[in-house]
């Protein structure tokens, strides 16, 4: 069985007044189970060159619904003010501003459930990962 | 100030392995040089039987700092805390699915909060989930008393 794991860190020395330090691991398993995810897109690069228009990252329809997929997204741009704006099915989820990144779960809910992502520039690259649970 | 996010991906799903980190700072929208210096963060059992708001986006126009969190770079951290397998809640945003987070995961996502209705939303599947929860922000609305 394969064995994927994720984990976060955050630490703040002066967020708050005391020091934060936050780290969690998940294994990623397939719904309802401890069956560990099977499938990968692969680590991707894609430059969209034109900015202000909407492209599809990940179609609804071709991944099993109500699943435990997993999609890591990077914003690798430099230019601080650049962001892509993530939506999942028609609705805006936020902003990735240049060098951040994201963990989202997603679970294909239906055939309009696409993921889809609208560069504030052109010529913005997006490096991203899709965990994949048949 | 600085608060850092890093995330490290390993998987030996492939014939090679996986091995990923990527870390960033996370900074108010549009800049380099001001960090998000604001953070709500809390642990919370969620029942199962109705949606609820887990963070709410509303940023009424009359407030003194309408709009500060919408459209913005806010991060939101989610970890289910649930051990059950079986356990998950859905989260969803302006009542649209986004996804489910099974006992054990976590999430780290971008929040625009682009509108009054842009709230995280979250239901339980089953039983009680305890969710931890973190939001980065530059501003946020209190409700006058």
């Amino acid at each position: 069985m394969a064995t994927t794991t994720a984990t976060i860190t955050i630490n703040s020395t002066d967020l708050l007044s005391d020091e934060l330090s936050l780290s969690t691991t998940a294994t990623l398993t397939a719904a309802d189970s401890s069956t560990g995810l099977t499938d990968v897109s692969g680590l991707a690069r894609k430059t969209v060159t034109g900015g202000h228009a909407q492209y599809t990252l990940f179609d609804g329809s071709d991944y099993t619904a109500d699943k435990a997929h997993k999609l890591y997204l990077k914003n690798i741009s430099t230019t601080a003010a650049e962001f892509f704006l993530i939506t999942v099915n028609a609705e805006d989820v936020g902003r990735l501003y240049a060098g951040d990144w994201a963990l989202i779960p997603w679970s294909a809910h239906d055939n309009d459930c696409d993921i889809k992502i609208d560069p504030s520039a052109n010529d913005m690259t997006l490096e991203y990962m899709l965990f994949i649970d048949e | 100030m600085a608060t850092t996010a890093a995330v490290t991906l390993n998987s030996d799903l492939l014939s090679d392995s996986i091995s990923l980190t990527a870390s960033s700072t996370l900074m108010k929208a549009g800049t380099t040089a001001d960090d998000l210096d604001m953070v709500d963060y809390g642990v919370i059992d969620i029942v199962t039987g109705d949606q609820f708001d887990l963070l709410d986006a509303d940023n009424p126009a009359s407030s003194p700092v309408a709009g500060v969190m919408a459209n913005k770079a806010n991060k939101v951290y989610i970890a289910n805390h649930a051990t059950d397998e079986t356990y998950y809640v859905t989260i969803m945003i302006d009542a649209q699915n986004v996804g489910r987070l099974y006992a054990g995961d976590w999430m780290f996502i971008p929040w625009g909060a682009e509108d009054a209705n842009a709230d995280i939303e979250i239901t339980s599947s089953t039983g009680t989930n305890k969710i931890e929860y973190a939001l980065f922000h530059q501003g946020r609305t209190l409700n006058a008393s």
